[in-house]
């Protein structure tokens, strides 16, 4: 398959999931288009490169994901106020008043919470709510699959603290 | 609307929130490729003109002066017009541009930027010949200085840019050391994770 093609197929499946990988970087609704657009340019550009070494979906996350890296760590004073998912954790959790609010608070917090995160940590929590499983995120990130299951496992005590126990996460 | 999933599911929430559909053409990505390759040369050209412009009108100065500190201020501020535009012709001109490093892993992605940002700010100076620049005004600015010793009043009048200076020199520096000293901290630990988790 031609770079052309792999990115037609490639956006068409995975579309959303880059809209929602956007969305973790970038609050400002135009900024995140601009965002978007350059992950779309930057996956394009690179599948003329594409050896079929990984999975297409490996190779579209981890350029999808280091561009919106690259776009935070542009952004200095953003930057060195994030945290990692080890300082969370030991953070009380928000208000939870709003629990049970609804859908639409609970994207809120769920993204709130995202965008406090370092750039690496927002790469595995968004890979994990996008469903992947430890040795998918570790062949993005480049981490070790125990490393990845580490974290993951405190992402899902952070989860826990935020939203509840119930849902799906379990894994 | 009800909602059809628990909403302290977290995965559910995220994976059922509303997302636009984006998508652009093949063609679309080719323009704006080209459009981004034309721009990063017009702003290579545009650096490159401004250092070749500097350096003529400070050779034209140079040739125009009769003291001798100042002449030869002018003539190291021609040579640093020269430096900056090979340094934006080195570093800009597209073609010399580095292949994409997005197909990296994040690890060593984000390894990477840290190390250019922080390369940036030390040799920022440096590749910007800012020491030719600076000594080159000092050879032009000293002599003047040296006279107005001579009339206290036009020190008085400067003396407040002086002290803004010294107050700015004074934050920034110590600003500057402190954020770099945290990302040489970020980059240490990042290089000791992947010593000791080869993948």
């Amino acid at each position: 398959m031609n770079q052309d093609s792999l990115y037609e197929q490639a956006a068409q499946t995975y579309g959303a999931s880059l809209d929602r990988l956007a969305r973790a970087y970038e609050f400002d609704a135009e900024a995140r288009r601009d965002l978007l657009q350059e992950i779309h340019l930057h996956i394009w550009r690179s599948f003329a490169q594409f050896d079929g070494r990984c999975s297409v979906r490996t190779w579209l996350y981890r350029v999808a994901h280091n561009v919106a890296t690259g776009h935070v760590i542009r952004q200095r004073r953003i930057r060195s106020r994030l945290v990692s998912i080890e300082d969370i954790e030991i953070m009380p959790a928000d208000d939870q008043s709003e629990r049970d609010a609804g859908q639409a608070q609970a994207l809120e917090r769920l993204s709130m919470l995202i965008q406090r995160l370092k750039p690496l940590d927002r790469q595995i929590i968004v890979s994990y709510l996008e469903g992947m499983d430890a040795s998918s995120i570790a062949e993005i990130t480049g981490f070790t699959p125990a490393n990845i299951a580490m974290k993951v496992h405190r992402i899902k005590n952070v989860l826990k603290r935020w939203f509840g126990a119930g849902g799906s996460y379990a894994e | 609307m009800p909602s059809e999933f628990p909403i302290n599911d977290p995965r559910n929430v995220w994976q059922h929130q509303p997302t636009e559909a984006y998508k652009m053409s093949v063609n679309e990505l080719r323009h704006k490729a080209q459009q981004r390759h034309s721009r990063a040369r017009f702003e290579a050209l545009y650096q490159i003109t401004i250092g070749l412009v500097l350096s003529a009108f400070f050779a034209w100065s140079f040739t125009r002066a009769h003291q001798g500190f100042p002449r030869f201020g002018l003539g190291v501020l021609s040579l640093w017009g020269l430096f900056a535009a090979w340094q934006a012709y080195r570093w800009i001109w597209p073609d010399k541009l580095k292949p994409d490093e997005t197909v990296s892993t994040s690890l060593e992605f984000y390894r990477k930027e840290l190390e250019k940002q922080r390369d940036y700010s030390i040799h920022v100076w440096r590749r910007a010949g800012l020491t030719f620049c600076f000594l080159g005004l000092a050879m032009i600015v000293v002599p003047e200085l040296i006279h107005a010793l001579a009339a206290p009043r036009l020190l008085l009048n400067v003396m407040p840019v002086l002290v803004l200076l010294a107050v700015w020199v004074a934050i920034f520096i110590p600003k500057r050391k402190r954020n770099l000293r945290k990302l040489q901290q970020e980059i240490d630990g990042l290089r000791l994770f992947e010593r000791e988790n080869p993948s």
